[in-house]
């Protein structure tokens, strides 16, 4: 297993959190806490950082095309979060490996999620909500509710690496109130 | 004679909400965090106790969402089970719904979605 990673760099370079390794249930939960309690002294943006850090996270435990076992023994994506701290708002970026065939259905759907003005998202949410509780494009609402809490676009970039696959970053602006 | 269902609300690595459904008043609450490993399972036997309790007792129904956060999994299931509510209602039922959201405009904007997306009726509380 990678070593696991979290940092409190603030001063050097404005990374407030940063993690790399597997993402399974309980280091999750670890950064969840450290999320809610103490990112910021704003209870209301934590509690966005925390939504916005549930949806991705669990993206990349499914979806990473890095895998690893856990604990238990159970098969778990690999990725990255940071969380960057600027002096009006904060930077939640994650980034998995993944293919070029599985990653532009959801490049896709972020430019998508992007053209759409907050009631049109609004209004896509409650379809996505309808549609059967499918595995197939599960991490649809999860953009959605990601973009919704933001109130920002999604940004993401795709970085080719050595061995041919892709290293996918997401990216979102939290402004704090 | 209908059990009720009481479920402790955990805050550990995954989040279960505390449910309180009681059958002799109809008077139905779910609080807390839902953020689950197994969502629809969790909430397949709340939506089985809804639908016994509209099918047998034919009670009124004085439902309380407490919720101070969910995660999109979960929002699927509450829309599954305000659909019941609203088909009982549909049917004649006597439904009282009330959902104590966190002061926040966002927050706010998700019940009225949840009132476009069901038809029902939403009485929307801001939490102490």
């Amino acid at each position: 297993m990678e070593s696991a990673v979290t940092s409190k760099r603030r001063a050097v370079d404005n990374i407030a959190i940063s993690y790399t390794g597997i993402f399974d249930t309980e280091i999750l939960s670890v950064l969840a806490k450290e999320i809610e309690g103490t990112l910021s002294p704003d209870d209301k943006v934590n509690k966005k950082v925390f939504k916005i850090f549930i949806e991705l996270a669990q993206n990349i435990a499914f979806y990473s095309l890095e895998r690893e076992a856990n604990a238990e023994g159970s098969d778990t994506g690999v990725g990255t979060m940071v969380i960057k701290n600027f002096d009006d708002h904060y930077v939640f970026s994650t980034g998995n490996k993944t293919t070029m065939e599985n990653i532009i259905p959801v490049m896709e759907k972020c430019d998508n999620i992007n053209s759409m003005s907050r009631e049109k998202l609004r209004e896509y949410r409650r379809l996505q909500r309808n549609m059967p509780a499918g595995e197939k494009g599960g991490g649809n609402i999860g953009l959605i509710q990601v973009a919704l809490t933001a109130s920002n676009p999604l940004e993401y970039s795709l970085i080719k690496c050595p061995d041919g696959t892709y290293f996918y970053i997401i990216s979102v602006r939290i402004d704090k109130e | 004679m209908m059990e009720d269902i009481h479920i402790e609300g955990v805050h550990e690595a995954y989040f279960t909400p505390t449910v309180n459904f009681e059958a002799s008043t109809g008077r139905c609450e779910i609080s807390g965090e839902s953020y689950l490993e197994e969502t629809s399972k969790f909430y397949a036997r709340l939506i089985d106790w809804l639908k016994r309790y509209i099918a047998n007792v034919k009670g009124p129904l004085s439902f309380d969402f407490k919720l101070s956060y969910f995660n999109t999994s979960s929002s699927k299931c509450l829309v599954d089970i305000l659909d019941v509510l609203k088909n009982y209602q549909n049917a004649g039922g006597e439904i009282t719904v009330n959902w104590y959201y966190d002061d926040s405009e966002e927050e706010l904007e998700e019940v009225e979605d949840f009132i476009l997306e069901t038809g029902l009726d939403i009485n929307k509380i801001p939490m102490e």
